[in-house]
């Protein structure tokens, strides 16, 4: 059955979009994107503050770093995107080791006001720093594609084609993501992250270094922020400093978490899923019309949320799906 | 494993929402869909409300019958040249955001199906929306966007009617140093420059200190500050310290409110505060400085003369339009930039005769508009080969005890405008003492 | 030297307002150990009550202080049996998840209540006495300010005696130290954040109705003012409220004096630099419990 949903979950994923980008709705596959690009954020964030349980409000830095990273080496090098990635992914898991080995000695709250001391010392450097146009912001060349290897090579893609491009682009990502963290989440590596939050002293008893561990969860997540920020630079062609460094990239990421389950695997998939349509859709009704201009898309928006942290704090997975599922599957037969 | 099966469910959902929206049948020719999306919640919001204002009495100019007014589209009902379309703007708040920006600006282009973008209103953003209707082909304007790039790269479907910040920056400098030989004083010497850390706040930063170097001033001090500031004392400790005779200025309205009261409780005014948009552009920072007399002797660059302008008919009649959206407040400069860029915009459809972005395009580029049909003082509408309108010009403007803006520079407008400048800039005291505006 | 010996005055000053702020955050995080996304729309809020205050009525917005603690105390004992109650059964994150719902509701609410105009509190005395400074040894310090502060620490030593002398602070305390434990002693730990809520955003909003006359409201206003809190609470140590009084000047100096030398767009970050310096050193905050 797991097996099958997997695979009906996955066909879903790859034909979703077709039909949408046949029809000319590619806003409707560009917000599949975005909505594949937060629940890959919202995994990587699960690993540090699911899996490790460790408050992590600044992981936006590692989504900038990539960002920055890959435009830079465009940029001046005119080095390929994929090239860029792995560069962007090396320096945010370096910055990321080395920032957060000192912090780790703080814990609970102590340590999630210094991930977002992290994030506060970034800004400036983001906003006034030469080496990266500071806000004037970095531009990546625009330069049409030579052919359909070099498209894809260089992630450049022709007009309409881009937003189908990129959702698959973001998928493959996402796809090697599931699978690296799975595989993570059955390793070793997932039990002491475990240990760690359930006990970090018992966890230390039976010889678990809490302290290494949590840098290496942290390490993880800032990968994964690195990779899904090295493709929205080429999806959004400039990078800004208050835009990549944008407290939603920390925020989004928790809430798509939390909506689904925190520490399930899947929860954060769930989350996006629900949570970025919902917004598109109310702004796109609530947001527009006579009340235009006056919030009230959002003012709804902080309702849903409100509820459904009230209603089931522990995250909609929680809810007995299986049971239900069962009863209907038994009420059919 | 039962995540599947709710990731599952979670797709048909999504699907569903897909098809949940109504998309609009492509514009026929009863309405001309055009999208506003601008930053109407988040950090610029209180920008974003002024477009949308200026956006919604455009489109009442342009659908009523406003039988006297001289704007383009003022008489008559809806487009002529489209049997009497009505203009509709398809309205969108992306919160400010840049990723948002971006995929609304599909929405707009792909369900909607808008035959015009304008937005979003913020320089930044709108460099996010540039690519996209690249990609697609369709016109994209933004009037108040005033940053350089963005006509500097030569887009093909971007226009811009507004100026951009060298040309206001560089009207600043030109009024000082032809100042001394219209009876201004010759002792300023030095300036410091002062300003927010946006793309926006750098733009300006960085032509100034560019102008400033060519025009021999001595830059004594050159600080930037982060948006949000809760505090500026230190910084005008700095300024104090560094005693410019000019002050360059480019904050927003909050961090001005508490640049002046730092400054007044420092007891300190430079001669000359010459600013950049920011607060000075800002209505409702400067109907403020009635009750405290802040703004007084305050200089600043402006697109329109407006105490010129003001005194067209046109303006007035748009300006009492203008009120029933804007809960009573006037048009301040960023709205008259918008409202002539999208009364141009009425003006391009009009006459392309047609919703296609080729026919729109081509309309766009025979642009040459004179400034009889604005209510702003361009010298006209006309583009140079980046899109940008060469005949859109910057003014000086300095604030007077009456709390109105006047315009010092150029000369000729000065002449008009018959103002006689306050200088050097008035101490906290004398603002104090001076009788209020209200 | 004058220069840095009216910097670290400035700086005084102004760490007597940012206390005013964070105080109210001490109950809620640092006491309760509750997290709130939306202390800065709170505090938003006390900023449009006296703004609301004085322009329909007229009166001086120092004026509005008690009705808006009056009417915030309730709203934060609202957020707290409708929201915090429930959510408080599940996850920590849940929490975060929650008030940053609350922090979309109360700020669009705002622009829709409101509009995203700045406001500007006009005539009331504080406004009134600003440009006057007292002078000692050669430094200055300036009146409203001065005001202000005192205030604050008028507030901050209530809230102090509070806490730590009364016994429903002893019965706040037990109950953030061990509910299971409070409750075999007879308290309803419920009952306890209730008041802890309704205090929390009570102060924040007396906060917000005196910073009224120096800063310009607007919906988005509270942003600057919600990360300087978390910091100060931090630095102070959890559940020391004195820490956090500390805290809040030491942020000002360190904002103040640094940016004498240093670039003014880093002025947050050197905030944040010297709480990791002194994290790193005391892990637990200055004056922290636990």
């Amino acid at each position: 059955m797991p097996a099958l949903a997997l695979a009906a979950a996955a066909l879903i994923a790859l034909a979703l979009p077709i039909p949408l980008q046949v029809a000319g709705y590619s806003y409707f596959v560009t917000v599949a994107f975005l909505v594949i690009l937060n629940a890959m954020l919202g995994v990587g964030w699960n690993v540090i503050g699911g899996w490790a349980g460790q408050f992590d409000f600044g992981p936006n830095v590692f989504f900038a770093v990539g960002a920055y990273v890959a435009a830079l080496l465009a940029v001046h090098l005119a080095l390929s995107p994929w090239l860029g990635l792995v560069a962007g992914v090396g320096a945010a898991v370096v910055i990321c080791a080395v920032l957060t080995w000192p912090i780790t000695q703080l814990r609970g709250h102590y340590f999630a006001i210094a991930t977002v001391a992290i994030w506060m010392i970034a800004q400036p450097i983001g906003a006034t720093w030469e080496l990266i146009n500071g806000s004037r912001g970095l531009f990546l060349p625009l330069r049409p594609a030579t052919g359909p290897l070099d498209a894809v090579v260089s992630l450049r893609f022709p007009g309409r084609s881009k937003a189908l491009a990129f959702y698959y682009v973001i998928l493959v990502l996402f796809a090697v993501t599931l699978v690296l963290l799975r595989m993570v989440d059955r390793s070793k590596l997932g039990f002491y992250f475990r240990a760690i939050r359930d006990d970090q002293e018992g966890a230390e008893g039976i010889g678990i270094d809490s302290r290494l561990y949590k840098v290496i969860a942290r390490s993880i997540t800032a990968a994964v922020f690195a990779a899904a920020g090295v493709v929205y630079a080429f999806w959004a062609l400039a990078v800004f400093p208050e835009q990549v460094l944008d407290l939603n990239w920390s925020t989004f990421p928790m809430m798509a978490t939390v909506v689904g389950g925190i520490g399930s695997l899947w929860g954060p998939v769930v989350g996006a899923v629900l949570l970025i349509p919902i917004s598109q859709l109310m702004g796109a009704t609530l947001g527009a019309g006579p009340l235009a201009g006056r919030g009230i898309d959002l003012v709804v928006y902080g309702v849903i949320i409100m509820l459904v942290a009230a209603l089931r704090p522990n995250g909609l997975l929680s809810l007995p799906w299986r049971a239900w599922g069962r009863r209907l599957v038994g009420r059919r037969r | 494993m039962r995540g599947f099966r709710v990731t599952l469910a979670a797709v048909v959902l999504l699907l569903m929402a897909a098809i949940g929206f109504s998309p609009s049948a492509p514009a026929a020719v009863q309405e001309v869909l055009v999208g506003e999306l601008l930053p109407l919640t988040g950090n610029f919001a209180s920008l974003g409300q002024q477009y949308l204002w200026a956006g919604q009495t455009a489109e009442d100019i342009v659908n009523n019958d406003y039988a006297g007014l001289q704007v383009p589209l003022g008489p008559g009902k809806g487009f002529p040249s489209l049997g009497g379309a009505t203009l509709k703007l398809v309205v969108r708040d992306d919160q400010s955001r840049g990723d948002l920006a971006r995929t609304l600006a599909e929405q707009l282009i792909t369900v909607n199906k808008v035959v015009w973008l304008n937005g979003d209103g913020t320089s930044g953003n709108t460099s996010l929306l540039q690519p996209v209707v690249e990609g697609f082909g369709i016109p994209l304007s933004c009037h108040p966007c005033a940053s350089p790039t963005l006509t500097d790269k030569g887009f093909k479907w971007f226009w811009r009617t507004g100026p951009n910040d060298r040309t206001m920056v560089a009207s600043v400098f030109s009024f000082l140093k032809e100042w001394p030989d219209h009876g201004g004083p010759r002792d300023l010497k030095t300036i410091a420059l002062f300003s927010c850390d946006n793309l926006f706040c750098q733009d300006n930063h960085k032509i100034a200190t560019e102008l400033a170097t060519r025009d021999g001033y001595q830059i004594v001090a050159s600080l930037t500050t982060k948006t949000g500031a809760t505090t500026l004392a230190s910084e005008v400790q700095r300024l104090q310290a560094a005693n410019p005779d000019i002050l360059f200025l480019v904050q927003y309205p909050p961090e001005t409110t508490v640049f002046q009261a730092d400054a007044k409780r420092a007891g300190w005014t430079p001669k000359v505060i010459a600013t950049s948009n920011g607060a000075y552009s800002d209505q409702t920072w400067l109907v403020a400085q009635r009750a405290t007399n802040g703004a007084a002797g305050w200089i600043g660059r402006d697109p329109t003369a407006i105490d010129l302008a003001s005194q067209k008919p046109a303006w007035k009649q748009v300006n009492e339009i203008y009120k029933k959206y804007s809960h009573g407040q006037d048009m301040g400069e960023l709205a008259m930039r918008e409202i002539t860029g999208l009364l141009w915009m009425a003006d391009v459809i009009n006459r392309a005769k047609s919703v296609d972005p080729a026919a729109l395009a081509r309309a766009a580029e025979e642009t040459n508009m004179t400034p009889e049909q604005m209510i702003i003082d361009y010298k006209g509408i006309k583009f140079d080969k980046n899109h940008q309108n060469e005949l859109a010009t910057g003014v000086v403007t300095q604030v007077g005890w009456d709390d109105q803006k006047h315009t010092i520079w150029p000369w000729d407008l000065a002449k008009r405008a018959g103002y006689t400048m306050i200088h050097p800039n008035p101490s906290w005291a004398e603002r104090d003492a001076k009788p209020k505006p209200r | 030297m004058t220069l840095v010996l009216q910097a670290v005055v400035n700086g005084l000053e102004m760490g007597l307002v940012y206390a005013l702020v964070a105080v109210g955050l001490a109950i809620i995080w640092g006491l309760m150990e509750m997290i709130n996304f939306a202390h800065g729309e709170l505090l938003m809020l006390g900023m449009f009550g006296a703004w609301w205050f004085s322009t329909t009525l007229h009166l001086d917005p120092l004026l509005a202080i008690p009705p808006v603690a009056l009417v915030m105390f309730g709203v934060g004992r609202l957020i707290y049996t409708l929201l915090m109650r429930r959510v408080q059964r599940g996850e920590t994150f849940a929490q975060i998840f929650a008030t940053i719902g609350l922090f979309f509701f109360l700020q669009n609410s705002a622009v829709a209540a409101f509009t995203s105009d700045y406001r500007f509190v006009e005539g009331g005395l504080l406004s009134r006495l600003s440009g006057i400074n007292l002078h000692l040894a050669g430094l200055s310090v300036g009146l409203p300010l001065l005001i202000a502060g005192a205030l604050a620490l008028v507030l901050f030593l209530a809230l102090y005696l509070l806490v730590e002398r009364t016994e429903f602070g002893l019965a706040l305390q037990a109950t953030s130290e061990d509910r299971e434990a409070a409750m075999l002693v007879g308290i309803r730990p419920q009952r306890m954040f209730a008041v802890a809520w309704g205090l929390g955003a009570a102060l924040v909003a007396v906060a917000g109705a005196i910073l009224a006359n120096f800063f310009a409201a607007y919906p988005q206003v509270g942003f600057p003012f919600t990360v300087l809190a978390y910091a100060i609470v931090a630095l102070g140590g959890f559940g020391s409220i004195l820490g956090t009084l500390l805290a809040a000047l030491l942020v000002g100096v360190v904002q103040s004096v640094t940016v004498v030398y240093l670039p003014p767009a880093f002025k947050d970050a050197f905030v944040f630099a010297s709480y990791l310096l002194i994290g790193l050193l005391r892990p637990q905050g200055l004056f922290g419990k636990f």
